[in-house]
């Protein structure tokens, strides 16, 4: 059982963080290089963060970037750590982690349904939960919501509306 | 008002037979589905009216769209509502059936059910509470006693329309045999 | 020849109206239990007459088949059971042959399973068929010393050997092996505590999965005329018949009552364990009561 603060020196001993931040109590979250990443979760997998709870993404469009959040427990220390890293939106392409957690390749199909990140050595890319999709991925800041309800969904008319 | 019905006498006994015995199917979409187990036990009975689930589509005359449908839930719907027998009826609960309701701007919602499968009855709320519920299904009643609650009707003479409107969401839908 | 045809018509039809009657109260009793107000009696009444209104889609030829065959063998089963004083066969051997008819109803169902192809359907029968191995091994055990103690195997011959007075009844007689039949009965009438092969929230109703409309309702009144020809067996051989039908109406609602209550207070059993559960206590009461009576 380690404290917040013992694993803070831990990982600042053995990982090569970029930055490190203590959000709350049990709650930290390290931001680490791409290349770093899969090396990274691989360690702190063998340091008892044994469970992927999901995989978040999030779209930086002014800094044209998506980051990835790998949000991980722990059993043994009761600490969720958030392994962040950002990755170029143009390329949107990243490696898969399915040997590490194999749940990993449908979290990695729901975030290519949403974001269009292609993950590299996760062959199967096929739609989780959208259905016959063939706009932009619709969680992409530069998918304009409005305009694609307006086009494809009729709305209700009222009486006495303009 | 249906005027053919009003002279068919036969057609008024299978009214009022169909009107006392209701089967009816919950999809249980969203948060309506919560509301309709108070409604079915001790506390509101419906079954004292006539009313009692059915374990399947085939056996069912009423179909509960109980909140939103995403389109692919959707498609799901349609297939259901396909593979009941007539005559049967929808009922759409709450606003997210009526116009999309908290979900107006959702690019996966659908905004109106009554463009993709008839709907006979709404009932307003979000979500309607079981009184309301009862309500509707005493309205429904009327409705089928009184030969105007015929959405299947017009399911089948516009089937053209409504699966031009479903091809319009879903892109591709089956089509009956 | 014409007035036997007539009288056959007016038992099937009065069996089936009898039973839906005994199927409404018996949805009115477990509605007070459950402090509800409930439908009304004549409920299945409505419910079998919208069911012919409705449209109805067949799967083939040998889903008919099923549904017919399943009616056909219940009614066929009536025939063979004396109710009051209408006793339409009664030689020597009907009891065996009751118990045998009764299984055709069943191979009938799984026939109309077969037709519609649905996985539920053949989930529910098959349960259904497993749960008849259960059930059968402690009733049949009964039987036989019912058969043994009587010495006769036609069922209007058990019911004269009891009608000197309610001292003479089987459930004087033989009081352990009424309660297994009892327990058998339940898993007969497919009632609470044994009905996974139609538990309704987990498959959907099982072998009627795709039954809808005048299917469903050949399947309503199976079940209505399936409830007349068990509580009037158990009657027969158990409470001892009756000369007058009102009196053994009565006799037979207090059993379908009986079962109707506890299954409102019981939940299911899987069906393994509803199995495994005739085969321990019943069978070993039954088995109990037969060296008794024998020795």
């Amino acid at each position: 059982m380690r404290s917040e603060n013992e694993l803070i020196e831990l990982l600042n001993r053995d990982l090569n963080l970029l930055s490190v931040k203590k959000l709350r109590k049990q709650n930290i979250s390290i931001r680490l290089e791409n290349e770093e990443l899969v090396s990274g979760l691989n360690y702190l997998k063998s340091h008892s963060y044994i469970h992927l709870a999901t995989i978040s993404c999030v779209d930086w469009i002014e800094d044209n970037q998506f980051e990835l959040i790998y949000h991980l427990f722990s059993y043994e220390d009761k600490i969720s750590l958030s392994v962040k890293t950002k990755i170029n939106r143009q390329k949107s392409r990243f490696v898969t982690i399915k040997n590490l957690w194999g749940v990993a390749k449908y979290y990695e199909r729901d975030i290519h349904d949403f974001f269009g990140i292609k993950f590299t050595g996760n062959d199967n890319m096929d739609e989780l939960i959208l259905e016959n999709w063939n706009e932009i991925p619709p969680m992409r800041k530069d998918f304009k919501t409005r305009q694609y309800v307006d086009k494809k969904y009729d709305w209700r008319q009222y009486h006495g509306q303009e | 008002m249906n005027n053919k019905y009003e002279s068919n006498k036969w057609q008024e006994v299978i009214n009022w037979v169909q009107k006392r015995s209701l089967f009816m199917l919950h999809y249980c979409t969203g948060c309506g589905a919560i509301e309709l187990p108070p409604t079915m036990t001790s506390r509101y009975d419906m079954s004292r009216f006539g009313i009692g689930p059915a374990a399947t589509p085939r056996q069912a005359d009423i179909l509960l769209i109980t909140g939103y449908l995403s389109t692919k839930t959707l498609r799901r719907v349609i297939y259901t509502y396909e593979q009941m027998q007539d005559p049967k009826f929808v009922m759409g609960f709450g606003s997210c059936t009526i116009n999309g309701g908290m979900y107006w701007d959702s690019y996966n919602t659908i905004k109106q059910l009554d463009k993709y499968i008839p709907v006979d009855l709404y009932i307003a709320g979000c979500m309607p509470r079981p009184e309301a519920i009862l309500e509707g299904f005493l309205k429904l009643k009327e409705k089928i006693e009184t030969g105007n609650a015929d959405g299947y009707k017009k399911y089948n003479k516009e089937y053209e329309t409504y699966k031009k409107n479903q091809e319009k969401v879903l892109g591709e839908v089956k089509r009956r045999q | 020849m014409i007035l036997n045809i007539f009288g056959f018509l007016m038992m099937a039809f009065s069996a089936m109206a009898l039973g839906l009657l005994f199927i409404g109260i018996a949805r009115k009793v477990v509605a007070r239990v459950q402090k509800r107000i409930g439908p009304p009696f004549y409920q299945p009444y409505l419910d079998v007459l919208k069911l012919f209104t409705k449209n109805s889609i067949t799967h083939g030829f040998i889903f008919d088949f099923g549904a017919i065959m399943a009616f056909g063998g219940m009614i066929t089963t009536l025939f063979f059971v004396p109710v009051g004083p209408f006793v339409l066969y009664g030689m020597n051997g009907t009891l065996l042959l009751v118990i045998y008819l009764m299984a055709v109803a069943y191979l009938g169902m799984a026939m109309a399973t077969v037709g519609s192809g649905n996985p539920l359907a053949s989930v529910g029968i098959s349960r259904a068929l497993t749960q008849m191995l259960g059930y059968e091994l402690p009733f049949i055990v009964v039987l036989l010393t019912l058969i043994y103690s009587s010495n006769t195997s036609s069922i209007i011959g058990i019911v004269q050997a009891q009608q000197s007075g309610f001292m003479n009844w089987n459930l004087i007689n033989i009081p352990i092996g009424t309660a297994v039949a009892f327990i058998a009965l339940l898993g007969l009438m497919g009632k609470k505590p044994f009905d996974a092969p139609v538990a309704p929230s987990e498959i959907a109703s099982g072998p009627v999965v795709e039954h809808g409309g005048k299917y469903l309702a050949f399947i309503m009144l199976q079940h209505a005329v399936s409830v007349v020809v068990k509580t009037a067996l158990f009657v027969d051989l158990f409470l001892g018949g009756g000369n007058n039908i009102f009196i053994f109406i009565v006799k037979m609602l207090i059993v379908w009552l009986l079962a109707a209550l506890i299954g409102s207070i019981f939940p299911r059993f899987k069906v393994e364990e509803g199995v495994l559960f005739y085969w321990r206590w019943p069978l070993i009461a039954a088995l109990l009561q037969a060296v008794i009576i024998i020795f």
